[in-house]
């Protein structure tokens, strides 16, 4: 891991991305929301970068954007050296097995018509690895690693039949059932309470280990990202204000808007029920 | 290994197998959903009245086996020469040319059936695709299907019906189906497009995106199975109105003059100018359209309850 620590696996240069209210015959477009501004970002191989930033400062966009769910209004976005912002047909749809996302909330981010091995296994399906027998057991497996063991007993369950941080834990599975090289996280414990948080924190720790992979992991919980990150970027209105490893941050923040978001933190607002 | 697999509940360690689950989801969700349903006064209704209605159809295939007279269609008694009242071998009586009434009477269930449920499942379908498409795509080609619902949805397709088959003669019962199809789905569509509309922006569709699903996966494996009750709940109404159309289209005398219907005992009682000196032929099949639209009618009401919880605790206060 330390040998390839240093080359960035993904290289965000002047993103900006505006969203333009829906046009109406009246009003000409003088409300645009500019939801990043100008972002520098690279992340290295094999780490966990921490996003942080108050509601609304951009965090999921930015997310977003590095998994091609958006385009940029602007900038470029690399993987490994290689702009994403025009991939197309094959070999977007190779780019879609190498970086997965899970995403805010377990309740919605699971079809509650198919089953715990329909949702797992559609990754595989749909880039056509594996026959259904393969399929199966990688299905098996990878429930086994997140936690949901045995995986027989979950394998044909639906999503209603579980509790929010099991629903958890098949997004997780889901999006590392391809083995992609990079992970976006958005605030995937923010709807669930502190214990299950902190065993989710160590199932991300556990993946990170067995597969090798780089995390973005976006959260408004400083604490949170202290925990698990190895850098953080502190994210203001689209902007990045400052980026560094996760003890300089919180023990020596420059950034007057990190100082300000450390003072408010409370300690440990996990808990807050 | 990790620690906090000893946490879970017992439930979620329950020994429950593969196949059993599968079948258990689907039949729980039917068995409760068919629970609420026929708890329904309206449900329980409109089940009962279709319950007849069903026997009846089933009844049409067995009685041209009894006696050769009754054949609805070509079954002809010969002592009978007129339109005669309800006897001991004809329950409701014979029409003009001494054809057996009961047997129409129940070949008109049968037809009614046929042509109600499968125009419905076409412009089910139909609509359901095009909704699901509409409200996916979006932009133009939303536009563009939207419009030509909206223009087929203001065609009056009695109308429509009518001059067609004056155009090109009488039709037969399954040109008769396909065209209403084709003139009901847009109501259906509309309603599919706007659901779609709210379920393409969330989470599971994205997640699918994101592991590269296709347009097409993305419509008919996760849209698809949220909007199919709605879906169904349209199926009912759409029933209701096309056996209303057929029935007045033969009436008109615009049916298959081929094929016994409801309506086209009407017609029969008309043309042979029994109209008002022989109720026993006129009110059966009159009686029967309406208490069989009724019956879907009360169908979909009900289905609606049982799908939407609001008007569920509405209906019960
Ligand atoms: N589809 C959209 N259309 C218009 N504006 C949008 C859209 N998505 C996001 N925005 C705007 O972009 C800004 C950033 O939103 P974003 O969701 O990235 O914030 P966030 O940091 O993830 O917030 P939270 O912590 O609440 O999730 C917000 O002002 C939001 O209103
Ligand atoms: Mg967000």
């Amino acid at each position: 891991m330390n040998m390839v620590k240093n080359s960035s696996l993904i290289q965000m240069k002047g993103v900006t991305k505006e969203y333009i209210p829906r046009k109406w015959f009246f009003s000409k477009d003088q409300s645009r929301v500019v939801a990043l501004n100008e972002v520098d970002l690279s992340i290295k191989k094999g780490e966990i970068f921490g996003l942080v930033g108050q509601s609304g400062s951009g965090k999921t966009t930015l997310g977003r954007l590095l998994v091609r769910l958006e385009e940029p209004t602007s900038g470029s976005i690399s993987l490994k050296g290689s702009l994403i912002n025009t991939l197309k047909g094959p070999s977007l749809k190779d780019f879609r097995s190498k970086v997965q996302m899970i995403f805010q909330d377990p309740y919605q981010s699971l079809n509650p018509h198919l089953s715990i091995a329909q949702t797992i296994g559609e990754p595989l399906v749909v880039q056509g690895i594996g026959n259904t027998r393969q399929r199966r057991s990688k299905v098996l497996h990878t429930l086994e690693i997140v936690g949901l063991s045995p995986g027989q007993d979950f394998y044909d369950r639906y999503p209603h039949q579980l509790s929010g941080g099991q629903r958890q834990r098949v997004a997780i599975a889901r999006a590392i059932v391809l083995e992609p090289e990079f992970i976006v996280a958005d605030e995937p414990t923010s709807m669930l309470d502190a214990t299950i948080a902190i065993q989710l924190f160590t199932l991300l720790l556990q993946i990170r280990e067995t597969f090798n992979m780089t995390i973005l992991f976006i959260t408004h919980n400083l604490a949170a990202a202290n925990y698990l990150c190895d850098r953080i970027g502190v994210i203001h209105e689209g902007c990045i204000v400052e980026v560094n490893t996760a003890k300089k941050i919180i023990g020596d923040p420059v950034h007057p808007y990190t100082k300000k978001l450390i003072r408010v933190q409370p300690c440990f607002d996990f808990n807050r029920g | 290994m990790p620690i906090w697999i000893r946490g879970l509940p017992i439930d979620v360690r329950g020994r429950t197998k593969g196949v059993f689950m599968l079948k258990n989801h689907y039949v729980q969700r039917f068995l409760q959903s068919w629970k609420i349903f026929i708890e329904n006064p309206l449900g329980k209704t409109g089940v009962i009245i279709l319950f007849v209605f069903m026997v009846m159809a089933l009844a049409s295939f067995v009685v041209p086996h009894i006696n050769p007279m009754y054949d609805p269609m070509i079954g002809i008694d010969p002592n009978i020469s007129i339109s005669t009242g309800p006897s001991l071998t004809h329950w409701l009586g014979t029409d003009n040319v001494g054809r057996d009434l009961f047997a129409q009477l129940l070949e008109g269930a049968k037809v009614a059936f046929i042509v109600g449920l499968s125009s419905a499942f076409f412009s089910i379908v139909l609509g359901m695709v095009i909704g699901m498409i509409s409200g996916y795509a979006g932009g133009t080609l939303d536009t563009f299907l939207m419009r030509t619902a909206d223009i087929i949805m203001v065609l009056p397709s009695l109308v429509i019906l009518l001059i067609l088959s004056s155009l090109f003669g009488q039709f037969n019962i399954w040109i008769i189906v396909f065209i209403i199809a084709i003139m009901r789905w847009p109501a259906v569509s509309r309603v599919i497009r706007s659901q779609t509309l709210s379920l393409k922006h969330r989470p599971f569709i994205e997640a699918s995106k994101v592991a590269g699903a296709s347009h097409l996966r993305i419509i008919f494996r996760h849209i698809m199975p949220n909007v199919l009750p709605l879906a169904f709940l349209y199926m009912t109404f759409r029933v209701t109105s096309a056996i209303l159309v057929e029935a007045a289209l033969s009436f008109l005398g615009f049916g298959d003059p081929s094929q016994v219907s409801w309506g086209m005992m009407l017609q029969w009682v008309w043309k042979s100018g029994n109209m008002f000196h022989a109720p026993y032929w006129l009110l059966p099949p009159g009686i029967s359209i309406s208490l069989l639209t009724l019956a879907f009618y009360l169908l979909g009401r009900a289905m609606d309850e049982v799908l939407d919880p609001r008007l569920r605790k509405e209906g019960r206060a």
